[in-house]
């Protein structure tokens, strides 16, 4: 059993720090509106994120209840669409995304030894774009002319042909491209200027880490999906024929800068989860990360790899041969970096002392998990089997397996590990353990199946189907139902962590753990490290790596 | 805390402005050049 439960407000000789400057701002406006803490707007994220997550949820609920059965069951066909682009939009822009700029606002200056992020007040604008970013976007399902139903790609010629809520779309996305960007700026200034004397990169969590790199892809990467919709609009509404066949326009031109753009993102979402899975794993092992900075190399790689490979999202389109065999090619060495992770994830767990608490289940099931993601990725990846697989349910099931048990299972991992931290309260152990194995059980039976529908040939994005599927189908949404509902068990653990748990956390809540965060009092002061921590071997896991 | 302290973290704030400013830019320059790289194409 790895919980201490004696003493509430252990402070470690290093974590020298002045409580009496632990002045929070007075009033709900103060707190919440004005704040330029990093604690707090890493709440803000988190919250808004979980809203987001239930939201999207819903909309997915909507898709399984309309797939539940052959035929036209609940919905209108364009609504349909209309909840499959809003789900993703979502899911990806306003659940995933900020979750992680939330871990990253309450984790980095904590785990680097500063007092806060480097650029508070931006920090705060960040994040208070994005309510009126969402509630734009989804204002427009209100609209007349519906909200974007193109898919979450949107490609034209088909999202052309929306109304005029179009323009409240594509103004959205801008929106939350500022807001990823001021927040990627943010963690790069942070962890270049902020650390703690003697916190060299390569001393660094991987948490760390993995956030730096991705603060650079999406500072690589949002100015194209900016740029990309810019054209779009002035296509819609300006006569302009920038993706326009009939004006000179290319449209495939979109696809190649959507997924210029588009595939990074997929790494956007998951680099994060390697960071946390990569502080879970040596905690509940009780053994450091096997491979540090092969680790990191292996990162910094599939970051590089992500810029290349783009054109596999779209071998369908027609492209000449010498294309098709780089895309594949480059595509398929991404499976060796990543192949060096999963490698080292293991060995980090082999002959470790292991204990299985909430936060390790949520982590070894992200590794078995997002490797079979992995796998029907290369599957994707041959270019002649491509042609066969596109558009069809076995790109959803894969996907979905890198993001929801791969990405989601990699936040709930990181939520129940910090939380103790975050609240100054243990969470209940069991209900945790229950929310992780129905989840675990749920998600594989919404959406193993849907590789099957694949390669039997059932499209994506319809709202109806031949019933021929119907089986699969049906077993799919009832795994999609139960993890929906078992997700409010999340919730309920988090509300009952918060205002009703009465087992107080200590600084270092979990017996493994390394790190300057753990040598805090839990929860840690409203401004933590006003004076820089010591930087040794027994407050960091990887000071004494020889660099 | 001390001055001292205070001093060194007023500087790396300086330090991480100026990092903002040259990410900023190059986020621009990437927007510009890809709005650019349509408008000329067209």
């Amino acid at each position: 059993m790895s919980i201490e439960h004696t003493h509430g407000h252990e402070h470690d000789s290093h974590a020298a720090h002045d409580d009496h400057h632990d002045h929070k701002p007075t009033g709900f406006l103060n707190r919440w509106l004005y704040t330029t803490n990093h604690k707090d707007i890493g709440t803000l994220y988190l919250v808004f994120a979980l809203l987001m997550f239930f939201t999207g949820g819903a909309m997915a609920m909507v898709i399984r209840a309309e797939l539940f059965m052959p035929g036209l069951q609940l919905v209108e066909p364009d609504f349909f669409n209309q909840m499959t682009t809003m789900h993703a939009l979502i899911m990806v822009f306003g659940a995933v995304m900020p979750a992680w700029v939330g871990f990253a606002n309450w984790m980095i200056p904590m785990m680097i030894g500063a007092p806060d992020m480097a650029l508070p007040r931006m920090n705060n604008w960040s994040f208070w774009i994005l309510p009126f970013a969402f509630a734009m976007l989804l204002s427009t399902l209100l609209m007349d002319s519906g909200g974007p139903a193109a898919g979450w790609t949107l490609y034209p010629p088909l999202s052309l042909q929306g109304g005029q809520s179009f323009a409240f779309v594509v103004f959205a996305v801008h929106m939350m491209g500022i807001s990823s960007i001021m927040g990627s700026i943010n963690v790069i200034a942070t962890i270049l200027n902020m650390r703690a004397p003697g916190m060299t990169l390569l001393k660094m969590p991987l948490f760390v880490w993995t956030w730096l790199i991705t603060a650079f892809l999406l500072i690589a990467v949002m100015p194209v999906l900016a740029g990309a919709v810019t054209m779009l609009l002035t296509d819609h509404f300006f006569g302009t024929s920038f993706f326009n066949a009939a004006g000179g326009g290319d449209p495939v031109m979109f696809q190649h800068i959507f997924w210029f753009f588009g595939h990074p993102e997929v790494y956007i979402m998951i680099l994060p989860a390697f960071g946390v899975v990569s502080e879970i794993l040596p905690t509940f092992s009780r053994k450091p990360l096997f491979g540090y900075t092969a680790m990191v190399y292996a990162t910094a790689s599939i970051a590089f790899l992500s810029f290349i490979v783009w054109a596999h999202h779209m071998f369908t389109v027609g492209m000449p041969l010498t294309g098709e065999l780089y895309f594949m090619y480059a595509t398929m060495l991404i499976a060796v970096p990543t192949g060096v992770k999963v490698f080292n994830w293991v060995s980090t767990m082999w002959q470790g002392s292991m204990t299985f608490e909430t936060p390790m289940l949520f982590a070894i099931g992200f590794v078995v998990l997002f490797t079979i993601g992995g796998l029907s990725g290369l599957m994707l990846a041959i270019t002649a089997a491509d042609l066969q697989y596109h558009d069809t349910y076995f790109v959803v099931a894969h996907f979905h397996y890198v993001l929801v048990p791969g990405s989601v299972f990699a936040l709930m991992a990181g939520a129940y590990y910090w939380l103790p931290k975050w609240t100054g309260h243990m969470y209940s152990e069991k209900w945790g353990k229950i929310h992780f194995w129905i989840s675990a059980i749920s998600v594989n039976i919404l959406f193993f199946p849907q590789h099957y529908l694949g390669l039997a040939g059932m499209p994506r994005r319809i709202p109806d189907y031949s019933t021929q599927f119907a089986d699969f189908n049906m077993i799919s949404s009832i795994g999609g139902f139960i993890f929906g509902v078992s997700q409010l068990i999340f919730v309920g653990v988090i509300v009952h962590c918060v205002y009703k748990s009465r087992q107080v956390a200590a600084g270092r809540v979990w017996e493994g753990a390394k790190g300057l965060e753990w040598i805090l009092p839990s929860p840690p002061p409203y401004h933590s490290f006003n004076t820089p921590p010591v930087i040794d071997s027994s407050t960091v896991a990887h000071a004494g790596e020889a660099h | 805390m001390e001055q001292g302290g205070r001093d060194e973290i007023a500087a790396r704030r300086s330090r991480a402005v100026k990092t903002a400013w040259v990410l900023a830019l190059v986020a621009a320059l990437i927007f510009i050049t890809f709005i650019l790289s349509g408008v000329l194409n067209s």
